[in-house]
């Protein structure tokens, strides 16, 4: 109790502090600003060079409302804008929009329901056309067209009532106050009313071949299996862009990926970034700069609850306490990722860092299992209630690194009495209805929780989000706790950050003592990049590094 | 009854005659005493090396060939690799083993039937098995793989149906030829059953070829089965097999070759003595060199 | 003639037929399916998967969408790729080219040296040389295709920096010099296993050819024996060859796949794998369809270039 309170004052203290710097920052930039960053030093006059940028998926939709990958995004970030953007500090920022909308502006009714947008008057789309209020109601309603194959509709599916008030504003009405929705708005991208309602199917539009945004960048060409290039666009509205070509290259193998930075042919590592095992090498390169940047996924051993091995909840401690965290850490993944105790990205604002850390305990973890009832059979695995203590664990076959966390895990486990076996699927198989219809045992699985920044985890966390149990939603453990439930719905009706925020670190602190997954680390990325490219900024509220490739440029 | 007569008479002068071609032909000598040599050690070496292959050690991960008694190194894990390469011999000789008896058999019971019954069913059987050749054997493979539970068992199944159709082709086509033969149309006029005449008569003329095949199916699914664990579909951790022992491999090139040199090299020079044998096999039973 | 070609006509579709119903079913019996690359998409609600299921027609009977394909296909529509949206036909099309400069090369390079060591080796028969050959032939048949590339990788690009480790070119160099460098290693991998094959049968047929009456006549004329293998025995042993050009007209697609997958080669054995891993039925299929074509046109040309060689074969 006393720990509790103690930490919650210290909460109070630290985010008034960081409540005014955010509040101070935002209201200094949010006027002129495009997502211009504050360290760009002395760009070009005019887009010159070009950056090659390297993913190891390739990208293949361009139309960013459809359903896409995170690779297609470091090109939609560069071809299309939203209406706001979320900044590395988690904070919005007005992109199309001249100020985000919030309560306080009145962008927002106090209720939530009602949203007033206004635009940007000097946006053009790539072919000349000025970009307005229409064309932010053509893209919302066309993500609910029953007709569109649309990617997430999650938020936009409560949109009612669209209203152009003028060519630089519109209004919408909520079908009941949803608060992660500020967020979402930072990943729905604007496409062009004028092009696209010309067409009978929008699924199989020229347009998603050859997009046309009001981005940093215009479509120049792709060679499928290969590579997309980009071209400057002049006329942006926002701060630059500074390079007159920005191409993305596909490299399946991470080894080979690395190997071309090494060599120079690609100037920056995007998505799925340098691997853990090259980062002491790369750190060593001359004329690179490589640094290890906080990611937003976070790996952990997700137990189906709903299996009886599971279900007692000395088990899972037992289990947490026999992860040599330490050892998997530094060895296996050469101590670029951070151990962690939550499922929410550390240098989130909701982060709470103050929950009990795991301690490698295998006296501790046979100890609890004793207590507990669970005693050794004959064959040595523990045995409670005629229930064995032993399990499958799943995850992506030919991950090696994870294949090598499973078969150290198996060891330690033993060592305990727990019997833990490896059975990996492909990936189409092991995220399909296997995932996420809990059919799994155990699985081990990287997953980014939160959503353009958001912390709404009703999706992963929340009862009605158990598939296996009629839910709709990825909560695959099925974790079922009525506190957790309550606070969810809370803090998805609030929009209030500091009240959200109390919100999500108690939900941290239930999940930490309940233990549904067993966290490993928190992902950190080896980012890459060429010495003399300036204006590159990590952000890990966005899922790839190419999320501002306008700002990029060149040393001169 | 002279059919059975003339049937076990040539068959055994058959057998001295080969036994001295095959024993004079250097390359298949060399590969039977290679496998010998390699199955040897499978059996027995893991009894003799200091390490057990399952065994986790990450202080020692990574150590090179020749450090202290792990004479061929340790992976990533820490697991001396020379324990591991031959426990992944018993895996993947075993599972190509059994690949190669399933395969040869689905094989030759759709050639014979084929060959010796002709017609819509022959027509049918045939069409399916050009079908499946139509398929580029990755697809199959991994359709497979993802379709059923990695097991030793059910990759052996994989790799057997992805690899039988050659023997029915050859198995079809000798039978075909033998189908009009005296011996064959004594046996029916003698009354004999479609299955005894097919199976008793039939099949062990046809054996020279079968044989070759097999040998060579062998050979075949050492790849097959390096491949789709290489991938990382086939055999699971812990148990090694050799082409797991590869899967990863790829990523420590750079840092640690010996992961990827020594079980692809053993893979070749298993598969090599397998070809050897087989090509030895095909002089001895003057089988006709359709494949090379 | 033409009772041939009609008699191969219906042979080819019930071929076709066959594949695709195996090839259709496999694929969709496959657990996880095309949404399963959703799966951890953190903003994807089961609302969505099932809403893109339907759009994409994936709840209906199994039964009523291969109809629905095949009718389309008769009709000359191959489908939209799942993941781009781009007709499928376009999708291939694409990636075509990448795989014929790779396998183009590399069996030029099987060709040229597979034909020298064959003919060389047969009219040497039991030399050192035709012993090394047979030998050489067998190991190089028995060497997995990736590890060689690996071992490759590492020697070459890794250790000695002399060649690329992958990919076709380097972006903003286009010339045929960069193509050429990064084509080394690919295709000599790739060819490793066509010399083998080329040299054994350029082997046997010029060893057949060698026996024939009009060599024996030719020698009797007092022609040279180098001549006499030029013109006759090697003209003569290269029309089987086409034969087995024929056969291997199929592996363009598979046979360069796991050299494309180690190489991180753009051709379709990438977006084979790349199709297959995000269950893009409609590419998948196109693939299988494509390929059973290239068996059914590599057989016929073999067979029709049997024919041309050897009078006795009649074709019907």
């Amino acid at each position: 109790m006393t720990e509790r309170s103690n930490t919650k004052s210290n909460y109070s203290r630290r985010d008034a502090l960081r409540l005014m710097a955010i509040g101070g920052a935002a209201g200094l930039i949010a006027p002129n600003l495009l997502g211009k960053p504050a360290f760009a030093q002395n760009p070009p006059a005019s887009p010159t060079g070009r950056v090659v940028v390297g993913l190891s998926q390739e990208p293949t939709v361009f139309n960013p409302l459809m359903p896409h990958i995170e690779a297609d995004e470091a090109v939609h970030f560069s071809v299309f804008d939203a209406l706001v953007r979320m900044d590395p500090k988690g904070v919005l920022q007005p992109n199309l929009v001249v100020e985000v909308p919030n309560q306080k502006n009145g962008g927002i009714s106090e209720d939530g329901l009602v949203w007033r947008i206004r635009l940007r008057d000097d946006v053009r789309w790539h072919d000349g056309k000025p970009f307005t209020a229409e064309d932010v109601k053509f893209t919302l309603e066309l993500i609910t067209n029953p007709k569109f194959r649309a990617w997430r509709t999650a938020g936009h599916s409560l949109v009612r009532d669209i209203k152009v008030v003028s060519p630089t504003e519109l209004t919408w009405r909520m079908e009941e106050a949803f608060a992660p929705y500020q967020s979402f708005l930072a990943e729905t991208f604007m496409v062009p009313k004028h092009i696209l309602e010309k067409e009978a199917d929008p699924n199989a539009a020229a347009f998603n071949q050859a997009p046309v945004g009001t981005g940093p960048f215009k479509w120049a060409q792709r060679v499928a299996g290969d590579h997309i290039e980009l071209v400057a666009n002049a006329d942006y509205a926002g701060e630059g862009p500074y390079l007159e070509r920005l191409v993305f290259k596909y490299i399946p193998d991470m080894t080979v990926l690395y190997t071309q930075f090494k060599s120079g042919d690609i100037d920056l590592v995007d998505q799925a970034f340098i691997t853990a095992d090259h980062y002491a090498e790369a750190s060593q390169l001359s004329d690179r700069v490589v640094k290890l940047e906080p990611g937003a996924s976070v790996e952990s051993i997700y137990l189906n609850l709903e299996k009886p091995q599971f279900k007692d909840p000395a088990v899972r401690q037992a289990l947490y306490a026999a992860i040599d965290r330490k050892a998997i850490l530094e060895a296996l993944y050469y101590g670029v990722h951070k151990p962690t105790e939550t499922f929410m990205p550390q240098n989130s604002y909701y982060y709470n860092p103050n929950l009990p850390a795991q301690e490698f305990n295998l006296e501790r973890a046979g100890q609890i299992l004793d207590e507990a009832g669970w005693v050794p059979g004959a064959d040595g695995i523990r045995v409670k209630d005629g229930v064995r203590l032993s399990f499958a664990n799943s995850t992506t076959s030919g991950n090696h690194l994870r294949e090598q966390t499973q078969q150290f895990l198996q060891q330690t486990f033993a060592e305990i009495g727990v019997e833990m076996t490896i059975s990996n699927l492909p990936a189409a198989v092991m995220w399909g209805d296997f995932w996420l219809k809990s059919q799994y045992e155990s699985a081990i699985s990287g997953v980014t929780n939160v959503i353009a920044g958001d912390p709404d985890v009703s999706n992963r966390l929340h009862t009605k989000a158990i598939v296996a149990k009629g839910g709709k939603g990825s909560n695959t453990g099925q974790y079922s706790n009525p506190e957790v439930d309550a606070l969810l719905e809370k803090g998805a009706r609030t929009f209030d950050r500091e009240q959200r925020r109390a919100i999500y670190l108690r939900v941290q602190e239930i999940v930490r003592q309940d233990l549904p997954f067993l966290p490993l680390f928190a992902y950190t990325n080896v980012f890459g990049r060429k010495e003399g490219l300036e204006g590159f900024e990590p952000n890990s509220n966005t899922r790839v590094a190419s999320w501002h490739a306008a700002g990029w440029h060149w040393k001169a | 009854m002279t059919a059975l007569v003339a049937n076990a008479g040539p068959s055994r002068w058959w057998r001295s005659r080969t036994m001295r071609r095959f024993t004079s032909h250097h390359l298949a000598l060399l590969g039977v005493v290679m496998i010998t040599l390699l199955t040897l050690a499978c059996v027995f070496g893991p009894h003799l090396l200091p390490y057990d292959s399952l065994y986790i050690d990450l202080r020692a991960r990574f150590s090179p060939p020749l450090t202290g008694y792990h004479y061929l190194g340790t992976d990533p894990l820490g697991r001396d690799v020379a324990a591991r390469l031959l426990m992944a011999g018993r895996t993947s000789l075993l599972v190509a083993f059994s690949a190669m008896l399933l395969s040869t058999m689905i094989g030759t019971l759709v050639g014979v039937i084929a060959g010796y019954r002709g017609g819509w069913i022959g027509a049918a059987l045939m069409r399916t098995v050009d079908g499946f050749l139509s398929f580029p054997s990755i697809f199959l493979l991994l359709a497979l793989a993802a379709a059923l539970k990695p097991s030793p068992a059910m990759v052996t199944v994989i790799v057997a149906v992805t690899s039988w159709m050659e023997v029915a082709r050859i198995v079809e086509a000798e039978v075909r030829s033998l189908r009009e033969r005296e011996f064959v149309l004594a046996g029916r006029m003698l009354g004999l059953s479609g299955a005894h005449i097919m199976f008793r008569e039939i099949l062990p003329n046809a054996m020279g070829p079968i044989i070759v095949a097999a040998t060579l199916t062998v050979a075949h699914a050492i790849l097959l089965e390096a491949y789709i664990s290489f991938l990382g579909y086939g055999i699971q951790p812990p148990l090694p097999s050799w082409g797991n022992m590869l899967e990863g491999a790829q990523q420590y090139l750079d840092s640690a070759p010996w992961l990827a040199i020594i079980p692809g090299a053993a893979i070749t020079i298993a598969v090599t003595s397998f070809n050897f044998i087989g090509d030895g096999l095909r002089d001895a039973l003057d089988v006709r060199d359709d494949r090379v | 003639m033409r009772g041939f070609l009609l008699n191969r006509l219906s042979q080819s579709l019930i071929l076709l037929l066959i594949v695709s119903v195996i090839g259709f079913l496999v694929l969709n019996l496959l657990p996880g399916g095309p949404l399963a690359q959703f799966g951890l998409d953190p903003g994807m609600t089961q609302d969505d998967l099932e809403r893109l299921k339907e759009q994409l027609g994936l709840n209906r009977p199994l039964l009523i969408q291969y109809f629905d394909w095949a009718w389309r296909l008769l009709q000359g529509d191959w489908g939209h790729s799942f993941r781009d949206g781009a007709p499928v036909l376009a999708v291939i099309g694409r990636h075509v080219p990448a795989t014929l400069l790779l396998m183009g090369t590399s069996t030029a390079i099987a060709i040229a040296i597979g034909t020298w060591i064959g003919i060389r080796g047969a009219t040497h028969r039991y030399s050192v040389f035709d012993y090394m050959a047979t030998v050489g032939a067998m190991v190089a048949l028995s060497i997995p295709t990736f590890w060689f590339g690996l071992v490759g990788i590492y020697i070459f690009s890794l250790q000695l920096g002399w060649l690329p480790a992958g990919n076709m070119y380097t972006i903003g160099d286009g010339s045929v010099l960069n193509y050429l460098h990064h084509l080394i290693m690919p295709s000599i991998v790739l060819s490793l296993v066509h010399v083998a094959i080329w040299s054994r049968y350029m082997r046997t047929a010029t060893l057949d050819a060698i026996s024939q009456d009009f060599v024996k006549t030719a020698r009797a004329k007092g022609l040279s024996e180098r001549r006499v293998i030029m013109k006759h025995v090697v003209g003569n042993a290269l029309l089987p060859m086409i034969t087995l050009a024929g056969v291997q007209l199929p592996s363009i697609l598979t046979g360069a796949l796991v050299t494309e997958t180690v190489f991180t080669w753009p051709g379709m054995g990438r977006l084979f794998l790349d199709s297959l891993g995000y269950s893009d039925y409609p590419v998948v299929m196109g693939l299988l369809m494509f390929s059973a074509i290239l068996v059914i046109l590599g057989n016929l040309i073999a067979d029709i270039a049997v024919a041309i060689v050897d009078p006795r074969i009649r074709l019907g």
